[in-house]
Protein backbone atom coordinates (compact mmCIF):
# COMPACT_ATOMS: atom_id res chain seq x y z
CA UNK A 1 0.00 0.00 0.00
CA UNK A 2 1.60 3.12 -1.28
CA UNK A 3 1.57 6.32 1.27
CA UNK A 4 2.70 9.70 -0.72
CA UNK A 5 3.38 12.85 0.20
CA UNK A 6 1.61 16.39 -0.89
CA UNK A 7 3.96 16.82 -3.33
CA UNK A 8 3.90 12.93 -4.75
CA UNK A 9 0.30 13.16 -4.95
CA UNK A 10 0.14 16.51 -6.92
CA UNK A 11 2.29 15.28 -9.12
CA UNK A 12 -0.37 12.62 -9.77
CA UNK A 13 -2.23 15.64 -10.93
CA UNK A 14 -3.31 17.06 -14.82
CA UNK A 15 -3.45 20.62 -14.67
CA UNK A 16 -4.60 22.72 -17.89
CA UNK A 17 -1.93 25.23 -20.16
CA UNK A 18 0.86 23.54 -18.16
CA UNK A 19 3.51 24.28 -21.11
CA UNK A 20 2.63 28.30 -20.74
CA UNK A 21 5.42 29.54 -18.46
CA UNK A 22 3.03 32.16 -17.02
CA UNK A 23 -0.68 31.19 -15.87
CA UNK A 24 -3.15 34.27 -15.17
CA UNK A 25 -4.14 33.30 -11.27
CA UNK A 26 -7.04 32.67 -10.83
CA UNK A 27 -7.25 33.23 -6.59
CA UNK A 28 -6.13 36.16 -5.14
CA UNK A 29 -5.12 36.33 -1.28
CA UNK A 30 -4.11 39.48 0.50
CA UNK A 31 -1.51 37.81 2.09
CA UNK A 32 -1.42 40.97 4.69
CA UNK A 33 -4.45 40.12 6.39
CA UNK A 34 -3.05 36.66 7.01
CA UNK A 35 -0.01 37.74 8.53
CA UNK A 36 -1.11 41.02 10.33
CA UNK A 37 -4.08 40.23 11.75
CA UNK A 38 -5.59 36.68 11.37
CA UNK A 39 -5.43 34.60 14.05
CA UNK A 40 -5.14 30.81 12.66
CA UNK A 41 -3.68 31.10 9.35
CA UNK A 42 -6.12 27.94 8.59
CA UNK A 43 -5.21 28.38 5.01
CA UNK A 44 -1.79 26.65 5.97
CA UNK A 45 -3.03 23.68 6.79
CA UNK A 46 -6.42 23.03 5.17
CA UNK A 47 -5.42 23.53 2.04
CA UNK A 48 -6.07 20.03 -0.05
CA UNK A 49 -2.99 21.13 -2.38
CA UNK A 50 -1.18 22.70 0.07
CA UNK A 51 -1.02 25.82 -2.22
CA UNK A 52 -0.66 27.92 1.55
CA UNK A 53 2.22 27.82 3.11
CA UNK A 54 4.39 29.08 6.37
CA UNK A 55 7.95 30.14 5.92
CA UNK A 56 10.75 30.01 8.39
CA UNK A 57 9.45 33.52 9.61
CA UNK A 58 6.00 32.14 10.16
CA UNK A 59 4.55 34.25 7.04
CA UNK A 60 1.72 32.63 4.72
CA UNK A 61 2.85 32.79 1.33
CA UNK A 62 0.47 31.62 -1.55
CA UNK A 63 1.14 30.05 -5.06
CA UNK A 64 -1.80 29.24 -7.19
CA UNK A 65 -0.14 27.39 -9.57
CA UNK A 66 -0.78 23.69 -7.82
CA UNK A 67 -4.50 24.45 -7.04
CA UNK A 68 -6.92 21.65 -7.62
CA UNK A 69 -9.92 24.62 -7.87
CA UNK A 70 -11.43 22.71 -4.46
CA UNK A 71 -12.85 25.72 -3.12
CA UNK A 72 -11.65 24.78 0.72
CA UNK A 73 -9.93 28.09 1.20
CA UNK A 74 -13.31 30.46 0.23
CA UNK A 75 -14.85 28.92 3.22
CA UNK A 76 -12.67 28.37 5.75
CA UNK A 77 -11.02 32.10 5.42
CA UNK A 78 -13.52 34.19 7.50
CA UNK A 79 -10.73 37.11 7.71
CA UNK A 80 -11.87 38.42 4.16
CA UNK A 81 -8.31 37.67 2.72
CA UNK A 82 -9.45 35.33 -0.28
CA UNK A 83 -10.89 36.53 -3.53
CA UNK A 84 -11.88 33.17 -5.49
CA UNK A 85 -12.69 32.82 -8.89
CA UNK A 86 -12.03 29.81 -11.62
CA UNK A 87 -9.33 29.74 -13.94
CA UNK A 88 -9.96 30.84 -17.29
CA UNK A 89 -9.72 27.92 -19.86
CA UNK A 90 -7.19 29.45 -22.17
CA UNK A 91 -4.83 31.16 -20.22
CA UNK A 92 -5.27 30.27 -16.56
CA UNK A 93 -3.97 27.15 -14.61
CA UNK A 94 -6.44 24.36 -12.82
CA UNK A 95 -7.02 21.11 -12.71
CA UNK A 96 -8.04 18.26 -15.36
CA UNK A 97 -8.95 15.46 -13.85
CA UNK A 98 -8.49 12.15 -15.67
CA UNK A 99 -10.83 10.08 -13.25
CA UNK A 100 -12.74 12.39 -11.11
CA UNK B 1 -22.57 38.40 -31.32
CA UNK B 2 -26.02 37.46 -29.71
CA UNK B 3 -28.06 34.18 -29.70
CA UNK B 4 -30.84 33.53 -28.22
CA UNK B 5 -31.72 30.17 -26.53
CA UNK B 6 -34.91 28.91 -24.71
CA UNK B 7 -32.68 27.88 -22.09
CA UNK B 8 -29.19 28.26 -20.85
CA UNK B 9 -27.68 25.63 -19.03
CA UNK B 10 -24.09 26.62 -16.51
CA UNK B 11 -22.58 23.70 -15.91
CA UNK B 12 -22.13 20.06 -17.38
CA UNK B 13 -22.13 18.01 -14.69
CA UNK B 14 -25.02 15.39 -13.61
CA UNK B 15 -27.31 17.98 -12.78
CA UNK B 16 -27.09 20.18 -15.78
CA UNK B 17 -26.52 17.18 -17.79
CA UNK B 18 -29.84 15.73 -16.49
CA UNK B 19 -31.76 18.85 -17.27
CA UNK B 20 -30.15 19.35 -21.11
CA UNK B 21 -31.69 15.46 -21.29
CA UNK B 22 -35.29 16.66 -20.63
CA UNK B 23 -34.37 19.90 -22.49
CA UNK B 24 -33.59 17.76 -25.46
CA UNK B 25 -36.33 15.21 -25.46
CA UNK B 26 -38.53 18.07 -25.50
CA UNK B 27 -37.55 19.83 -28.28
CA UNK B 28 -36.30 22.77 -26.80
CA UNK B 29 -32.49 25.03 -27.93
CA UNK B 30 -30.64 25.62 -25.59
CA UNK B 31 -26.77 26.29 -24.74
CA UNK B 32 -25.11 23.99 -22.32
CA UNK B 33 -21.87 25.60 -21.26
CA UNK B 34 -18.95 23.56 -19.41
CA UNK B 35 -15.46 25.16 -18.32
CA UNK B 36 -13.87 22.09 -18.35
CA UNK B 37 -12.11 20.66 -21.08
CA UNK B 38 -14.81 18.14 -21.69
CA UNK B 39 -17.93 17.36 -19.17
CA UNK B 40 -16.45 15.58 -16.17
CA UNK B 41 -13.42 17.15 -16.47
CA UNK B 42 -13.56 19.41 -13.28
CA UNK B 43 -15.68 17.36 -11.37
CA UNK B 44 -15.31 15.20 -8.45
CA UNK B 45 -17.03 13.08 -6.03
CA UNK B 46 -16.91 10.29 -3.65
CA UNK B 47 -18.89 8.55 -5.93
CA UNK B 48 -22.41 6.45 -5.96
CA UNK B 49 -24.91 7.85 -8.01
CA UNK B 50 -27.66 6.24 -6.01
CA UNK B 51 -31.78 5.95 -6.93
CA UNK B 52 -32.74 4.88 -10.08
CA UNK B 53 -33.30 8.03 -12.01
CA UNK B 54 -30.38 7.14 -14.67
CA UNK B 55 -33.13 4.38 -15.67
CA UNK B 56 -35.28 7.06 -16.56
CA UNK B 57 -32.45 9.51 -17.99
CA UNK B 58 -31.00 6.67 -19.91
CA UNK B 59 -33.36 3.37 -20.38
CA UNK B 60 -31.42 0.44 -20.53
CA UNK B 61 -27.68 1.80 -19.24
CA UNK B 62 -26.99 -1.12 -16.87
CA UNK B 63 -27.17 -3.89 -20.07
CA UNK B 64 -24.79 -1.24 -22.06
CA UNK B 65 -21.39 -2.67 -21.32
CA UNK B 66 -19.69 0.30 -22.32
CA UNK B 67 -21.90 2.57 -20.40
CA UNK B 68 -20.16 5.02 -18.18
CA UNK B 69 -20.26 3.58 -14.61
CA UNK B 70 -17.88 1.60 -12.76
CA UNK B 71 -19.69 -1.10 -11.04
CA UNK B 72 -23.52 -1.31 -10.08
CA UNK B 73 -24.04 -1.51 -5.45
CA UNK B 74 -24.14 -5.03 -4.84
CA UNK B 75 -22.79 -5.50 -1.67
CA UNK B 76 -22.76 -2.60 1.04
CA UNK B 77 -20.95 -2.12 4.44
CA UNK B 78 -20.77 0.44 7.07
CA UNK B 79 -18.09 0.44 9.65
CA UNK B 80 -16.69 1.38 13.01
CA UNK B 81 -13.41 1.92 13.36
CA UNK B 82 -11.02 2.66 16.69
CA UNK B 83 -7.43 2.46 16.26
CA UNK B 84 -7.05 -1.30 15.98
CA UNK B 85 -10.09 -2.95 15.32
CA UNK B 86 -13.28 -2.52 12.71
CA UNK B 87 -16.59 -3.53 13.34
CA UNK B 88 -19.44 -3.60 10.66
CA UNK B 89 -22.83 -3.75 9.31
CA UNK B 90 -22.35 -5.86 6.17
CA UNK B 91 -25.46 -6.25 3.67
CA UNK B 92 -25.43 -8.32 0.10
CA UNK B 93 -28.00 -9.20 -1.75
CA UNK B 94 -29.01 -11.09 -4.83
CA UNK B 95 -31.88 -8.12 -5.19
CA UNK B 96 -29.02 -6.01 -5.60
CA UNK B 97 -28.22 -7.50 -8.59
CA UNK B 98 -32.18 -6.64 -10.22
CA UNK B 99 -32.36 -3.61 -12.71
CA UNK B 100 -33.13 -1.28 -12.35
CA UNK B 101 -29.48 -0.85 -9.67
CA UNK B 102 -30.05 0.95 -6.29
CA UNK B 103 -26.89 3.06 -7.56
CA UNK B 104 -24.06 3.00 -9.41
CA UNK B 105 -20.30 3.97 -8.58
CA UNK B 106 -19.30 6.77 -11.01
CA UNK B 107 -15.46 7.96 -11.64
CA UNK B 108 -16.95 11.57 -13.06
CA UNK B 109 -14.13 12.57 -15.43
CA UNK B 110 -15.69 9.23 -16.77
CA UNK B 111 -19.15 8.96 -16.01
CA UNK B 112 -20.20 12.48 -17.03
CA UNK B 113 -18.13 12.24 -20.44
CA UNK B 114 -20.59 9.48 -21.18
CA UNK B 115 -23.64 11.49 -19.81
CA UNK B 116 -22.78 14.30 -22.23
CA UNK B 117 -22.52 11.89 -25.30
CA UNK B 118 -26.24 10.23 -24.42
CA UNK B 119 -27.47 14.19 -23.95
CA UNK B 120 -25.97 14.86 -27.43
CA UNK B 121 -28.01 11.27 -29.36
CA UNK B 122 -30.86 13.30 -27.74
CA UNK B 123 -30.19 16.88 -29.03
CA UNK B 124 -29.30 14.68 -32.59
CA UNK B 125 -32.91 13.15 -31.83
CA UNK B 126 -34.74 16.26 -31.61
CA UNK B 127 -36.53 18.70 -34.19
CA UNK B 128 -34.12 21.24 -33.34
CA UNK B 129 -30.85 18.95 -33.48
CA UNK B 130 -28.92 22.15 -34.96
CA UNK B 131 -29.74 24.61 -32.40
CA UNK B 132 -28.51 23.64 -29.23
CA UNK B 133 -24.99 23.12 -28.06
CA UNK B 134 -23.10 21.66 -25.63
CA UNK B 135 -20.10 23.92 -24.90
CA UNK B 136 -17.02 23.06 -23.58
CA UNK B 137 -13.91 24.69 -22.64
CA UNK B 138 -16.04 28.08 -21.96
CA UNK B 139 -16.08 29.78 -18.45
CA UNK B 140 -19.33 31.72 -17.92
CA UNK B 141 -18.09 35.07 -16.29
CA UNK B 142 -21.64 36.54 -14.87
CA UNK B 143 -24.94 36.30 -15.65
CA UNK B 144 -26.53 39.38 -16.82
CA UNK B 145 -29.88 40.87 -15.14
CA UNK B 146 -31.94 43.34 -16.96
CA UNK B 147 -34.42 44.85 -14.15
CA UNK B 148 -33.62 42.25 -11.38
CA UNK B 149 -34.39 39.51 -14.11
CA UNK B 150 -32.08 36.71 -15.82
CA UNK B 151 -31.35 37.33 -19.09
CA UNK B 152 -28.31 35.30 -20.20
CA UNK B 153 -24.79 34.96 -19.56
CA UNK B 154 -21.37 36.75 -20.15
CA UNK B 155 -18.53 34.48 -21.02
CA UNK B 156 -15.32 36.61 -22.22
CA UNK B 157 -16.39 38.99 -24.62
CA UNK B 158 -19.66 37.35 -25.54
CA UNK B 159 -23.08 37.41 -24.48
CA UNK B 160 -25.78 34.95 -24.62
CA UNK B 161 -29.07 35.19 -24.30
CA UNK B 162 -32.31 33.01 -23.22
CA UNK B 163 -36.08 32.74 -21.79
CA UNK B 164 -34.21 31.22 -18.31
CA UNK B 165 -30.68 30.17 -16.99
CA UNK B 166 -30.41 26.59 -15.30
CA UNK B 167 -27.25 27.01 -12.57
CA UNK B 168 -25.83 23.77 -12.52
CA UNK B 169 -22.23 25.20 -10.92
CA UNK B 170 -21.80 23.31 -8.67
CA UNK B 171 -20.99 23.70 -5.07
CA UNK B 172 -18.75 26.50 -5.29
CA UNK B 173 -21.44 28.66 -6.14
CA UNK B 174 -20.33 31.75 -7.46
CA UNK B 175 -23.25 32.67 -10.06
CA UNK B 176 -26.06 31.97 -7.70
CA UNK B 177 -24.22 34.29 -5.41
CA UNK B 178 -24.01 36.81 -7.71
CA UNK B 179 -27.48 36.74 -8.23
CA UNK B 180 -28.47 37.25 -4.34
CA UNK B 181 -30.15 33.94 -3.83
CA UNK B 182 -26.84 32.89 -1.90
CA UNK B 183 -24.81 35.49 0.74
CA UNK B 184 -21.39 36.10 -0.84
CA UNK B 185 -19.81 34.71 1.93
CA UNK B 186 -20.77 31.04 2.91
CA UNK B 187 -18.62 30.41 6.36
CA UNK B 188 -17.06 26.89 7.12
CA UNK B 189 -19.86 25.78 9.20
CA UNK B 190 -22.19 23.76 7.32
CA UNK B 191 -19.70 22.56 4.63
CA UNK B 192 -16.74 20.08 4.58
CA UNK B 193 -14.34 19.11 2.55
CA UNK B 194 -13.11 15.77 0.66
CA UNK B 195 -10.11 14.57 -0.23
CA UNK B 196 -9.73 11.38 -2.09
CA UNK B 197 -7.19 8.78 -3.68
CA UNK B 198 -7.86 6.52 -7.01
CA UNK B 199 -5.62 3.01 -6.03
CA UNK B 200 -5.04 1.08 -9.38
CA UNK B 201 -5.16 -2.71 -8.71
CA UNK B 202 -5.76 -5.83 -11.39
CA UNK B 203 -9.26 -5.91 -12.52
CA UNK B 204 -9.16 -9.65 -11.25
CA UNK B 205 -7.82 -8.02 -7.77
CA UNK B 206 -10.35 -6.10 -7.18
CA UNK B 207 -12.83 -8.57 -7.98
CA UNK B 208 -11.40 -11.54 -5.71
CA UNK B 209 -10.46 -9.28 -3.02
CA UNK B 210 -14.16 -7.82 -2.57
CA UNK B 211 -15.77 -10.87 -3.80
CA UNK B 212 -17.31 -8.95 -6.73
CA UNK B 213 -19.49 -11.01 -9.08
CA UNK B 214 -19.28 -9.01 -13.04
CA UNK B 215 -20.08 -5.41 -12.49
CA UNK B 216 -21.32 -5.72 -8.86
CA UNK B 217 -19.34 -3.30 -6.77
CA UNK B 218 -18.90 -2.30 -2.78
CA UNK B 219 -19.74 0.66 -1.02
CA UNK B 220 -17.84 0.84 2.66
CA UNK B 221 -18.40 3.61 4.43
CA UNK B 222 -16.51 4.28 7.73
CA UNK B 223 -17.16 6.02 10.90
CA UNK B 224 -14.50 6.63 13.71
CA UNK B 225 -10.99 6.33 13.96
CA UNK B 226 -10.60 6.95 9.67
CA UNK B 227 -11.16 11.06 10.43
CA UNK B 228 -8.65 11.32 13.47
CA UNK B 229 -11.16 12.82 15.52
CA UNK B 230 -12.03 15.61 13.29
CA UNK B 231 -15.84 15.00 12.41
CA UNK B 232 -16.68 13.69 9.63
CA UNK B 233 -16.45 10.06 8.05
CA UNK B 234 -14.58 7.86 5.15
CA UNK B 235 -15.65 5.74 2.45
CA UNK B 236 -14.30 3.28 0.36
CA UNK B 237 -15.86 2.10 -2.99
CA UNK B 238 -15.09 -0.42 -6.06
CA UNK B 239 -14.14 0.83 -9.91
CA UNK B 240 -13.29 -1.72 -12.48
CA UNK B 241 -9.98 -1.57 -12.10
CA UNK B 242 -9.23 0.64 -9.03
CA UNK B 243 -10.77 1.67 -5.56
CA UNK B 244 -12.00 5.09 -4.92
CA UNK B 245 -10.64 5.72 -0.97
CA UNK B 246 -11.24 8.83 0.55
CA UNK B 247 -12.77 11.07 4.20
CA UNK B 248 -15.23 13.87 4.24
CA UNK B 249 -14.00 16.13 7.06
CA UNK B 250 -16.25 19.25 8.78
CA UNK B 251 -14.26 22.51 7.43
CA UNK B 252 -15.14 24.13 10.29
CA UNK B 253 -13.92 21.33 12.88
CA UNK B 254 -10.90 20.69 10.56
CA UNK B 255 -9.83 24.54 10.69
CA UNK B 256 -10.25 24.41 14.70
CA UNK B 257 -8.16 21.20 14.89
CA UNK B 258 -5.53 22.56 12.58
CA UNK B 259 -4.62 19.40 10.79
CA UNK B 260 -3.96 18.67 7.08
CA UNK B 261 -6.33 16.68 5.56
CA UNK B 262 -4.21 14.81 3.67
CA UNK B 263 -2.47 13.37 6.54
CA UNK B 264 -5.72 12.03 8.43
CA UNK B 265 -6.31 10.13 4.81
CA UNK B 266 -2.34 8.52 5.36
CA UNK B 267 -3.66 7.41 8.60
CA UNK B 268 -6.71 6.05 7.36
CA UNK B 269 -5.28 4.18 4.67
CA UNK B 270 -2.73 2.67 7.64
CA UNK B 271 -5.94 1.41 9.40
CA UNK B 272 -4.79 -2.52 9.53
CA UNK B 273 -8.68 -3.24 8.77
CA UNK B 274 -8.17 -0.70 5.91
CA UNK B 275 -5.06 -1.21 4.58
CA UNK B 276 -5.45 -5.05 3.77
CA UNK B 277 -7.83 -3.92 1.23
CA UNK B 278 -5.19 -1.50 -0.47
CA UNK B 279 -2.17 -3.62 -0.28
CA UNK B 280 -0.21 -3.47 -3.79
CA UNK B 281 -2.24 -0.39 -5.54
CA UNK B 282 -1.20 1.95 -6.75
CA UNK B 283 -2.27 6.04 -6.79
CA UNK B 284 -3.46 6.82 -9.69
CA UNK B 285 -5.00 9.76 -8.76
CA UNK B 286 -5.02 12.07 -5.64
CA UNK B 287 -8.65 14.68 -5.64
CA UNK B 288 -10.33 17.15 -3.41
CA UNK B 289 -13.12 19.15 -3.54
CA UNK B 290 -15.93 21.20 -1.22
CA UNK B 291 -18.91 18.80 -0.88
CA UNK B 292 -22.19 20.33 1.72
CA UNK B 293 -23.04 18.42 4.18
CA UNK B 294 -27.08 18.23 4.26
CA UNK B 295 -27.04 20.96 7.01
CA UNK B 296 -30.01 23.17 5.55
CA UNK B 297 -28.66 26.03 7.29
CA UNK B 298 -26.87 26.34 4.04
CA UNK B 299 -29.10 26.26 1.62
CA UNK B 300 -29.39 29.32 -0.86
CA UNK B 301 -32.72 31.31 0.74
CA UNK B 302 -34.49 29.89 -2.58
CA UNK B 303 -33.71 27.54 -5.50
CA UNK B 304 -35.26 30.23 -8.48
CA UNK B 305 -35.80 34.03 -9.41
CA UNK B 306 -37.51 35.48 -12.21
CA UNK B 307 -35.56 33.57 -15.16
CA UNK B 308 -33.46 31.11 -13.08
CA UNK B 309 -33.54 28.34 -11.19
CA UNK B 310 -30.46 26.55 -9.18
CA UNK B 311 -29.95 23.04 -9.53
CA UNK B 312 -27.85 20.12 -7.27
CA UNK B 313 -24.98 20.81 -4.94
CA UNK B 314 -25.19 25.07 -6.28
CA UNK B 315 -28.34 24.64 -4.42
CA UNK B 316 -26.29 22.27 -1.39
CA UNK B 317 -28.36 19.80 -2.27
CA UNK B 318 -26.69 16.92 -0.55
CA UNK B 319 -27.06 15.32 1.80
CA UNK B 320 -24.96 12.67 4.46
CA UNK B 321 -28.04 10.75 6.93
CA UNK B 322 -25.61 7.98 8.12
CA UNK B 323 -27.10 5.95 5.57
CA UNK B 324 -25.44 6.75 2.49
CA UNK B 325 -24.04 9.87 0.85
CA UNK B 326 -26.73 11.16 -1.47
CA UNK B 327 -25.77 14.32 -3.73
CA UNK B 328 -25.43 12.73 -7.08
CA UNK B 329 -29.27 11.42 -7.44
CA UNK B 330 -30.75 15.18 -5.50
CA UNK B 331 -28.43 16.77 -9.12
CA UNK B 332 -30.30 13.83 -11.25
CA UNK B 333 -34.15 14.84 -10.21
CA UNK B 334 -33.19 18.62 -9.41
CA UNK B 335 -32.39 19.26 -13.03
CA UNK B 336 -35.04 16.93 -14.35
CA UNK B 337 -37.46 18.81 -12.42
CA UNK B 338 -36.12 22.19 -12.96
CA UNK B 339 -36.02 21.64 -16.78
CA UNK B 340 -39.40 19.95 -16.77
CA UNK B 341 -41.08 23.50 -15.03
CA UNK B 342 -38.70 25.62 -17.87
CA UNK B 343 -40.89 23.13 -20.26
CA UNK B 344 -44.11 24.25 -18.55
CA UNK B 345 -43.00 27.77 -17.87
CA UNK B 346 -42.65 28.10 -22.16
CA UNK B 347 -45.72 26.48 -22.52
CA UNK B 348 -47.35 29.58 -20.56
CA UNK B 349 -44.71 31.88 -21.86
CA UNK B 350 -43.66 32.94 -18.18
CA UNK B 351 -40.34 33.03 -16.68
CA UNK B 352 -41.43 35.15 -13.80
CA UNK B 353 -40.24 34.07 -10.64
CA UNK B 354 -44.11 33.20 -9.30
CA UNK B 355 -44.01 30.95 -12.34
CA UNK B 356 -40.56 29.82 -11.89
CA UNK B 357 -41.46 28.74 -8.18
CA UNK B 358 -43.34 25.40 -9.63
CA UNK B 359 -39.48 23.80 -9.75
CA UNK B 360 -39.45 24.21 -5.90
CA UNK B 361 -42.98 23.13 -5.19
CA UNK B 362 -42.42 20.38 -6.95
CA UNK B 363 -38.41 19.87 -5.48
CA UNK B 364 -40.20 19.88 -1.96
CA UNK B 365 -42.75 16.90 -3.34
CA UNK B 366 -39.82 14.55 -4.24
CA UNK B 367 -37.62 12.76 -2.25
CA UNK B 368 -35.21 15.41 -2.24
CA UNK B 369 -36.49 17.72 -0.03
CA UNK B 370 -38.53 15.36 1.86
CA UNK B 371 -35.38 13.42 2.81
CA UNK B 372 -33.61 16.69 3.27
CA UNK B 373 -36.06 17.84 5.95
CA UNK B 374 -37.29 14.57 6.98
CA UNK B 375 -33.33 13.52 7.94
CA UNK B 376 -31.76 17.12 9.44
CA UNK B 377 -31.61 15.47 12.99
CA UNK B 378 -29.30 12.45 11.41
CA UNK B 379 -27.26 15.35 9.85
CA UNK B 380 -26.90 16.79 13.15
CA UNK B 381 -26.16 13.72 15.09
CA UNK B 382 -23.55 12.60 12.79
CA UNK B 383 -21.80 16.20 13.86
CA UNK B 384 -21.77 15.01 17.29
CA UNK B 385 -18.36 13.63 18.79
CA UNK B 386 -20.43 11.30 20.32
CA UNK B 387 -21.31 9.96 16.99
CA UNK B 388 -18.03 10.19 15.07
CA UNK B 389 -15.49 9.23 18.49
CA UNK B 390 -17.32 7.50 21.24
CA UNK B 391 -19.78 5.04 19.28
CA UNK B 392 -17.21 3.64 17.07
CA UNK B 393 -14.80 2.97 20.16
CA UNK B 394 -17.73 1.32 22.35
CA UNK B 395 -18.40 -0.89 19.23
CA UNK B 396 -15.12 -1.98 18.44
CA UNK B 397 -14.72 -2.72 22.36
CA UNK B 398 -18.31 -4.92 22.44
CA UNK B 399 -16.83 -6.67 18.84
CA UNK B 400 -13.13 -7.57 20.60
CA UNK B 401 -14.83 -8.98 23.35
CA UNK B 402 -17.73 -10.53 21.81
CA UNK B 403 -15.60 -12.34 18.62
CA UNK B 404 -12.95 -12.94 21.12
CA UNK B 405 -13.17 -16.68 21.83
CA UNK B 406 -10.89 -17.30 25.41
CA UNK B 407 -9.71 -20.63 27.64
CA UNK B 408 -11.94 -18.72 30.50
CA UNK B 409 -15.63 -18.70 30.96
CA UNK B 410 -17.46 -16.86 28.54
CA UNK B 411 -19.46 -13.14 29.12
CA UNK B 412 -23.10 -12.83 27.92
CA UNK B 413 -23.06 -10.28 25.18
CA UNK B 414 -25.42 -7.80 26.73
CA UNK B 415 -23.05 -7.56 30.15
CA UNK B 416 -19.69 -7.11 27.31
CA UNK B 417 -21.80 -3.99 25.49
CA UNK B 418 -22.89 -2.26 28.83
CA UNK B 419 -19.05 -3.06 30.32
CA UNK B 420 -18.06 -1.42 26.53
CA UNK B 421 -20.51 1.41 26.93
CA UNK B 422 -20.17 2.25 30.06
CA UNK B 423 -16.10 2.84 29.23
CA UNK B 424 -16.90 5.33 26.75
CA UNK B 425 -20.02 6.94 27.20
CA UNK B 426 -21.25 8.26 30.50
CA UNK B 427 -25.47 7.04 31.28
CA UNK B 428 -26.68 10.26 30.22
CA UNK B 429 -24.81 9.95 27.20
CA UNK B 430 -25.95 6.73 26.37
CA UNK B 431 -29.85 7.72 26.89
CA UNK B 432 -29.33 11.10 24.86
CA UNK B 433 -27.48 9.07 22.42
CA UNK B 434 -30.23 6.37 21.58
CA UNK B 435 -33.00 8.85 22.19
CA UNK B 436 -31.55 11.04 19.41
CA UNK B 437 -30.76 7.80 17.14
CA UNK B 438 -34.09 6.09 17.38
CA UNK B 439 -35.75 9.77 16.57
CA UNK B 440 -33.18 11.00 13.27
CA UNK B 441 -32.64 7.32 12.02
Amino acid sequence: MELLSIAERLGKVAYRNQGRSEARAHIEVDTDICNATCPHKCTTYVCPANCYTLDEAGKVHFQFEDCIECGTCMYACDQGAVTWRYPDPEVGRGVNWSLG
Amino acid sequence: MEERFDCIVVGGGIAGLSAAMVLARANKRFLLIERGEFCGAKNVSGGVLWGSDLERLVPGYSTDADAGFERFVGHRRLTFLDDQSSFSLDFKSGHFHETPFSGVIVLRARFDEWLATKVQEAIDASSVADESFLATNVLVDRVIQEDGRVTGIQAGEEQFFADCVILAEGVNNLLTRQVGLQPDYVPADHVAVGVKEVIGLDRTVVEERFQLDGLAGMTNEFVGYATAGVEGGGFLYTNRESVSIGLVLGMKDLREKRVKPYDILNDFKSHPAVADTLRGGEVLEYSAHVVSTGDMGSMPKQLYGDGVLVVGEAGHLLMNSGRAIQGMDYAMRSGILAAETVVEAAADVDFSSSSLRRYEQALEASFVMKDLKGFQDAVHLLHDPIMYEKMPAVLCDFGRSFFTVESEPTEKAIKSFRKAAKKHLTTWELVRLSAKAAKSL
